[in-house]
């Protein structure tokens, strides 16, 4: 099917100007890519004229720094996507892992449906790694790849026994809290009963798609995007805020859906859509924010994933952190940390990745800080390998103050 | 000084198709043309190469001459042309009678017009507006002046035909009633030179009165003028036409990575090539009934031409007069072996030339046949200088750089890249024209301005309309062996200037940001405009 929205292959609005080229972390880190104003709108324009192989595509991470500093508001990573979704339906690809790396929750489902999955594909990651058969898959053999969890939030979720209150929430909890840190999702629910709110899931959820948008696989993700739409909308109706806490999926609900798809119902529960802290901010602003907070002398290194950035909500953690007592943060503020979602693990990008981040890895060595905080998944993953820190979600560290 | 059989005034699409025919039965001929080739109506035109569907209806004859070369340049001339189709729409304001006798007509003319669902037409068509009633599939295409022009002057010079670009003829010198040579004057040194010869004919388009004038003679030309719209980007990859008797602002052509919307009908100086806003907005208002999205479209610019169109009766005035092409022949008017030919179509260059030619040829007992119908303009490059370009040109470069610059030239481009791969770099990132390219066509003899360059490559043609690509062309240009290109300010005003004038009529919205940013680097950064330093 046609991408319909025809706004979204709209190169008009560029006036050329350069500043995201400026922006643009990958286009720092390597000469071969030519640069978001050329791949987004300038080729935007040839390619509806004549088709010719275009490597160029798969260079850009769809971290989305190029949106948020573009002056004219083009979609430019959103027109990168749908021309790499375009370009794969007549080009082979070039490596095995795309689609691995785009279907993540297949993955996800298949391995803790396993007895011992998790541990044997944990397992086999490493043996895997020693006898290159990831790289055969075209997975950077040097990548630490995100590990499963033996149990899956949503199981872990339902031995939960919560408090009802009138303030209620669903949490889209998304992939990669799903399968791989539960903890987070279970933080959540902590931090969120503590402030009088009552979570709820959806078991219906699907992926938010936002991996497959990233690795070119636009129709599957419009399926998901089909789906989740008609649950988020009920739910909205049902009176219900929306929460997640991984932005690459809040982005992907509240803003990308619309860039991309024309499903009925969108914008109307997109506008009851919040990060996880974001929404906790917000309580805060009405005065109903708990902040009966245990001391916390640690020093903390916040960075601000890309994915949150372009949802111009400010930086709702370094609002609410800074009010724990004793506590020492700071925000990196450098930019990019190079994996954006799964680009990072694929075997010709690694080392891209690791440049673009490696101005924050430095960031984080030279603060001394304790322990990363981050709202992504991956970005904590990546600040990890890169810099020998541990990162924990900005959720875990409220859980921790209130003596959770 | 120079001796030639005959001399050809005009380097318009009129003009080298006469050329490139009369080398072809081996008549010796020079044709001279006062700036560069294309720069007047042959390139200020629409871009469509006609079905005929347009004239069905009206002018039949027309029609069928439109249908024909159609064919031929399709196969002649299809690096030039983008074989797109075309769509004829009727829109709820147009009459269900004229769809009828069009379709009708169009079948006496053996123009293909296969009927398909207004679905079908939206599936091929997405912008199309939903108002729509009925919808044919027509062989209409888009033809690109420019690279016709040059790509017709090559062929004509594989048989010993040449073209001079900026030469003005300022002379037709006759002895006895006949012609014996014209007086050109170069337009960059003012030298002036002589070219003898037997027969003279005047190409010259909307200025063929002022031309018959320097022979004495007096040639009734009324030049009617079309403005058009570019838009930045393809809003349909067909021509798109109203189904109703023609009229302003009824036709979109895609054009390489633009569309073109035109025309207007205005009477005019022949060298009125200015547009007002008040037009604009006029014809966006018809084009809405087409597109309804327009007014979310971005204009890139705006152009005009003019029509020459000719009329024996000096009261006849605008669309209605005659379309049809006339030669004349000026030995009626007391000059032997001078003609004046002028009107017609740019998709008829090639029969306007047949036709002439044959009595050309026939005064200058000359007995060859025409040929130029069944021999390409320029070869095709082969597979194997193709998988060379794909090798070192950037992304969707290849095929549109082989497409403009012709076998040998395209060779050499690629020959620069192979010795120094930086010559792959982009100068005009939006029409996609590497650093090789613009090397190559400034070190032609024929190359003058940053336009020049322009005409021949695209540069400065898309979206930021010239703001990147000037200083890196004039600092490419700016070397030792490149005489003409020493006056570096001169060079960025001629260029930004013309890119400019067609953006004043149009200056709002992104456009008007565009500009901006143009302004700040020319006039801020570079100070182009020469202003004091303010103590
Ligand atoms: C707005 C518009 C849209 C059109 N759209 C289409 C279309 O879509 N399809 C189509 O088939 N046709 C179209 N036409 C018609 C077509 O463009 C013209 O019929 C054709 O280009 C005329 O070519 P020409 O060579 O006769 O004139 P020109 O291209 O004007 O060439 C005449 C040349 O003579 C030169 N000259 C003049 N005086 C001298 C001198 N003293 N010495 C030397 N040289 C001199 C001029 O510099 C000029 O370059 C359109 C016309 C207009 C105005
Ligand atoms: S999304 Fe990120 S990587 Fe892609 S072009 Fe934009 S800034 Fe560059
Ligand atoms: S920042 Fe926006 S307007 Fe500027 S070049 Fe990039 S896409 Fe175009
Ligand atoms: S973006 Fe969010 S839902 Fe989607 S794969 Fe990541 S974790 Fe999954």
């Amino acid at each position: 099917m046609a991408i319909n929205k025809q706004h979204a292959i709209d190169p008009d609005k560029c006036t050329a100007c350069t500043i995201c080229i400026t922006a643009c972390p990958v286009t720092a880190a390597t000469r071969k890519f030519r640069g978001p104003k050329m791949t987004g709108p300038a080729l935007t324009r040839l390619r509806k004229l004549v088709s010719d192989d275009d490597p160029m595509l798969d260079y850009c991470s769809n971290c989305k720094t190029c949106d948020l500093v573009c002056p004219s508001g083009v979609p430019i990573s959103t027109l990168n996507m749908i021309a790499k979704n375009e370009y794969y339906k007549t080009h082979p690809r070039k490596s095995k892992a795309d689609d691995m790396l785009a279907h993540s929750e297949k993955m996800g489902k298949l391995i803790t449906a396993l007895p011992l999955g998790s541990t044997f594909a944990n397992l086999g990651m490493s043996v895997g790694k020693s006898f290159g058969v990831m790289g055969a898959m075209g997975i950077a053999q040097d990548a630490k790849m995100p590990s499963y969890a033996s149990e899956s939030f949503i199981s872990k979720f339902k031995k939960i026994k919560q408090t009802p209150y009138p303030r209620k929430v669903v949490f889209f909890s998304g992939c990669y809290i799903n399968y791989n840190q539960p903890e987070v999702g279970t933080d959540l629910v902590k931090v969120y009963q503590k402030n009088k709110i009552e979570v709820a899931i959806d078991e219906n959820f699907v992926c938010c798609g936002s991996p497959m948008v990233s690795g070119g696989y636009i129709d599957d993700a419009r399926v998901n995007a089909s789906k989740n739409t008609a649950l988020l909308k009920s739910w909205v109706d049902r009176g219900y805020d929306i929460v997640t806490a991984c932005t690459s999926c809040g982005l992907m609900l509240k803003q990308e859906y619309q860039e991309l798809f024309d499903f009925e119902g969108m914008a109307e529960y997109a506008a009851h859509m919040y990060d996880s802290i974001e929404y906790l901010a917000k309580l805060h602003d009405d005065g109903q924010f708990d902040t009966d907070f245990a001391n916390d002398n640690t020093k903390y290194i916040y960075h601000a994933p890309c994915h949150l950035k372009v949802q111009a909500i400010g930086r709702p953690s370094m609002e609410l952190l800074p009010m724990i007592p004793g506590i020492d943060i700071e925000e990196a503020d450098v930019g990019c940390c190079g994996i954006s979602g799964s680009y990072g693990f694929k075997a010709d990008k690694h080392e891209i990745a690791m440049k673009v981040g490696s101005k924050l890895f430095n960031r984080i060595k030279n603060s001394h800080a304790k322990l990363g905080v981050c709202e992504c998944g991956t970005c904590r993953l990546q600040m990890e390998n890169g810099s020998g820190v541990k990162a924990i979600h900005p959720l875990t560290v409220l859980r921790q103050a209130y003596g959770l | 000084m120079l001796k030639t059989t005959v001399v050809v005034i005009g380097g318009g699409a009129t003009g080298v198709g006469i050329l490139r025919d009369l080398s072809m039965r081996g008549v010796d001929a020079i044709l001279v043309e006062r700036d560069d080739l294309g720069y007047w109506t042959s390139s200020r035109f629409h871009g469509l190469l006609h079905s005929g569907g347009r004239y069905a209806v009206k002018d039949k004859e027309a029609a069928k001459e439109c249908i024909q070369e159609n064919t031929i340049l399709r196969k002649i001339g299809r690096h030039c042309v983008e074989a797109t189709e075309s769509i004829f729409v009727r829109a709820p304001e147009d009459s269900e009678e004229f769809e009828q006798e069009w379709v009708k007509s169009c079948a006496e003319c053996g123009i293909s017009a296969v009927p398909i669902s207004m679905d079908e037409a939206f599936k091929l068509e997405p912008n199309l507006s939903r108002k729509l009633l009925s919808a044919y599939r027509c062989p209409g295409a888009a033809v690109d002046g420019f690279r016709l022009l040059w790509q017709t002057v090559a062929s004509a010079n594989k048989y010993g035909g040449k073209a001079m670009t900026y030469k003005e003829v300022i002379g037709i010198e006759t002895e006895n009633g006949t012609v014996v040579g014209v007086k050109i004057r170069d337009r960059w040194t003012g030298a002036e030179e002589k070219i003898s010869c037997d027969f003279v004919i005047s190409a010259s388009g909307s200025f063929a009165g002022e031309v018959a004038h320097l022979a004495g003679l007096s040639v009734n030309v009324k030049p009617s003028k079309g403005t058009l719209i570019a838009f930045n980007h393809r809003i349909c990859n067909r021509v798109v036409h109203r189904l109703h008797k023609s009229s302003d602002a009824d036709i979109f052509v895609p054009h390489g990575s633009i569309t073109i919307l035109g025309t207007s009908s205005i009477d005019s100086a022949p060298d009125d090539t200015s547009t007002e806003t008040a037009e604009v907005m006029a014809m966006m208002e018809i084009g809405k009934i087409t597109f309804e999205n327009i007014y979310d479209y971005r204009i890139l610019r705006v152009f005009a031409g003019t029509r020459p169109l000719y009329s024996a009766d000096p009261n006849a005035k605008g669309r209605s007069a005659s379309r049809g092409f006339v030669a004349l022949d000026h030995a009626h008017d007391g000059i032997n072996h001078f003609m004046s030919v002028c009107g017609g179509k740019f998709t008829t260059y090639r029969l306007m030339a047949e036709k002439v030619c044959d009595i050309v040829c026939e005064q200058l007992g000359v007995n060859a046949k025409c040929h130029t119908a069944e021999e390409n303009l320029v070869d095709d490059p082969s597979p194997d200088l193709i998988s060379r370009a794909k090798a070192v040109f950037p992304s969707y470069g290849a095929e549109l750089a082989s497409s403009r610059l012709g076998n040998e030239k395209l060779e050499r481009v690629i020959k620069r890249i192979e010795t120094q791969p930086e010559m792959k770099e982009l100068v005009c990132e939006c029409e996609n024209v590497t650093l090789a390219e613009i090397e190559e066509v400034a070190s032609e003899p024929t190359s003058h301005t940053v336009s020049d360059l322009r005409r021949r490559t695209r540069l400065g043609m898309g979206t930021c309309q010239g703001t990147f690509c000037a200083y890196r062309s004039v600092g490419a240009v700016n070397k030792e062996n490149m005489p003409w290109a020493k006056d570096s300010v001169y060079l960025f005003k001629e260029f930004l200037e013309t890119r400019w004038k067609g953006i004043r009529p149009v200056l709002w919205g992104n456009m008007l940001r565009d500009i901006e940013l143009t302004r700040a680097i020319y006039d801020a950064a570079l100070n182009l405009s020469g202003v004091e330093e303010i103590k």
